[in-house]
């Protein structure tokens, strides 16, 4: 049981970087962005359709990222556009369907699940050492740094940065950042660009060790969901340990033969307990009124 | 007045129009004219076969050009129902009653026979699916696959490692799709009454995500062989990571595929069972016949247009065979009262015939991964229970 809570912490690096990428597209952009997933897959199955006709993988990597920054640069300026007036549900709502959308063409493009079509390259699959009996690759250790880089280059661009505060003026109130002149619609555009590209970069880090077809990874957003709330949407080093923490569950799950049917659940249960564990200081009738 | 009778006679000499041009060719009881035939494929969305409606429209353009069945051409309808389910039953009742098919063959579509297991039944229609996928392609009245399918191969997979590669601990990592439980159990079941042995470890939930903590345990189990189904390229390179050099990996035939062979990292032992002779070795018993067809139709080399072709070439030899007018009852009736076929690609004789069960090929041919490429191993199809 040890090793496998070992293994599934070895994906929990993994996992805090889809957790991060959503917990920064909402708290610089003020959306919970299902199609995130979905919009990496993308961009990487770009990068590796054009490997797979024989393109340099240093040519189609930064292919790949351009167009997953442009396709999240074009659902980014669909929500600003059409729907910047709109409540965060509205917005989160939006991002459910291009979801879908985005979904149904790449599975139709990219599909098949075992025929092995696409192979993602593999840079960081060197063993670096053992625990208990588990062989840990350098992809954890790098998947890991990733992580902590994000957690705190964010951290600082927030809290020691006039493109910081700007960000943050816009994810609290859109509308008062742009009556003081911060060039809102713009920013916010940058920021989708900006997360599309990051999301593609995670999306190609994982996607060797998670499964090289397109369905798994778009649905990858389910578990970063699951990290997110264990930050609560706005905390990058608790979001950073969620996504530990989830490994380990999920780890901890597949070595219980009775529950390990239910592996699936996991991430549900982990928002469930969130959720109850926030509420706890709650007044009855006081709070989520609406 | 006399302006509404007249077009109440039109509308009705329309209607009896339309409803007798329906009934002629909706019927699947037409004597003449082109002989109909179905067929519901995956081309589209998560379990895509393009390569299987190409080569049975192959095999019936083949049949044509060489004057017909009895003077009657054949015509392939396929549907593409994107493993969409809706999309299925829609498929099976416009094919059956609007198109007015005579059979379905060369089905290959994972949803279609639990789907549509009863339409067939209620209009007497029968399908040959190319590739049988789920339970329910196995244990229908009116369907008979030309492949062995997962549970049969499953068995035969299991017998290969304990009998063949001569494992005691045998281990299953296996994802079982909803509805697919009891086969798996059954065939797990066959194997242990043939053998007398047991899995030493499984896994019946290896879901989606990373696998190193399946690996782990089959480790700590002492895993000797371990029968996989999933997607192999992230599962073997974690293999690889965790020093398992010395299991021998079993995987299902929907692996077997050139780009997996590639996927294999080097210095793993892995092995594939197929529900066909071996595709990858032209010159194996009855792959000629199916290598000249789809190289001659540009169409892609796979063990799915195997069983395109297979399942074509069959329907071919039973409609030649008939002496009644080819029509639905006539070729449902033909297909359940036929002798077994002998065909060299598969282990067993295909036979549809009556009852309401139908699986009636068994064994597994077996090939190893060796620098990239499939070998083909030498023991011929082996048949669980039975000396080859």
């Amino acid at each position: 049981m040890v090793n496998s809570v070992i293994a599934g912490l070895t994906s929990g690096g993994v996992y805090a970087l889809l957790g991060l990428c959503v917990v920064l597209t909402y708290r610089l952009a003020a959306v919970v962005n299902f199609a995130m997933a979905a919009v990496g897959a993308m961009g990487a199955f770009v990068m590796v359709s054009l490997t797979d006709a024989g393109l340099n993988v240093w040519l189609a990597l930064p292919a790949g990222v351009l167009a997953g920054a442009v396709l999240s640069g074009l659902l980014g300026s669909v929500l600003v556009r059409w729907f910047g007036g709109h409540s965060q549900n509205t917005k989160a709502a939006v991002t459910v369907a291009l979801y879908v959308a985005v979904m149904a063409v790449g599975v139709r493009f990219f599909g098949s699940t075992t025929t092995g079509a696409h192979r993602f390259p593999q840079p960081f699959d060197a063993p670096v050492f053992t625990m208990g009996s588990v062989v840990v690759p350098q992809s954890v250790l790098v998947s890991l740094a990733f992580a902590v880089v994000i957690t705190a280059g964010v951290g600082l661009l927030l809290s020691r940065t006039r493109v910081g505060l700007q960000l943050q003026a816009l994810s609290e109130q859109p509308s008062t950042a742009q009556v003081v002149g911060i060039p809102a619609p713009r920013l916010a555009l940058g920021v989708w660009v900006a997360i599309g590209a990051i999301t593609t970069l995670v999306v190609l880090l994982v996607a060797p060790r998670l499964g090289g077809d397109f369905s798994t990874l778009g649905k990858l957003i389910n578990t970063a969901l699951a990290v997110a709330m264990l930050g609560a949407f706005r905390s990058l080093p608790l979001t950073l340990v969620g996504g530990l923490v989830l490994g380990c569950l999920e780890g901890l799950s597949a070595s219980v033969e009775s529950v390990q049917s239910y592996q699936g659940v996991v991430p549900f249960l982990v928002i469930l307990v969130a959720l109850w564990w926030r509420s706890r200081h709650e007044v009855w009738d006081t709070a989520h009124s609406r | 007045m006399k302006r509404t009778s007249m077009t109440a006679a039109l509308a009705t000499t329309a209607l009896v129009l339309v409803s007798s041009a329906c009934s002629s060719g909706s019927s699947g009881e037409s004597s003449d004219g082109p002989i109909k035939v179905g067929a519901i494929n995956g081309v589209t969305g998560l379990f895509q076969t393009p390569e299987v409606p190409q080569a049975v429209k192959a095999v019936f353009d083949e049949v044509n050009a060489a004057g017909g069945v009895n003077g009657r051409k054949l015509e392939l309808i396929s549907i593409d129902d994107t493993m969409n389910p809706q999309r299925s039953t829609e498929a099976a009742i416009d094919l059956i009653r609007s198109k007015g098919v005579v059979a379905l063959v060369g089905s290959s579509s994972a949803v279609d026979c639990g789907l549509n297991r009863a339409t067939y039944q209620k209009n007497n229609v029968v399908s040959i699916p190319a590739v049988g996928v789920d339970a329910a392609c196995f244990t229908s009245p009116n369907i008979a696959p030309v492949n062995p399918g997962p549970f049969t191969l499953l068995t035969a997979m299991l017998y290969y490692a304990s009998e063949t590669l001569g494992h005691d601990k045998v281990c299953m990592d296996y994802t079982v799709l909803p509805g697919s439980g009891d086969g798996v159990d059954k065939a797990v079941k066959e194997w242990s009454e043939l053998t007398g042995k047991k899995l030493a470890h499984k896994e019946f939930a290896v879901g989606e995500g990373d696998p190193t903590k399946y690996l782990v345990a089959d480790k700590a189990a002492g895993c000797q062989a371990v029968l996989y189904n999933g997607p192999v390229g992230p599962y073997m390179s974690q293999a690889k990571t965790q020093g398992m050099g010395g299991v021998d990996f079993i995987f299902g035939a929907n692996s077997y595929t050139d780009a997996n062979a590639k996927a294999i990292p080097a210095g793993m032992s892995v092995y594939a069972g197929t529900e066909w002779q071996p595709y990858t070795d032209e010159t194996l018993p009855g792959n000629k016949r199916w290598a000249d067809i789809v190289s001659k139709n540009k169409i892609q080399k796979t063990a799915f247009s195997q069983g395109a072709v297979m399942s074509a070439d069959v329907f071919v030899q039973v409609l030649k065979g008939m002496k009644d007018p080819v029509n639905r009852s006539s070729v449902t009736k033909a297909l359940k009262n036929m002798q077994p076929i002998t065909y060299p690609m598969v282990g067993t004789p295909w036979v549809f015939g009556p009852g309401d069960v139908h699986n009636p090929v068994k064994g597994s041919r077996f090939v190893k991964a060796e620098n990239g490429k499939w070998k083909v191993l030498p023991e011929g199809f082996v048949v669980p229970g039975q000396k080859s």
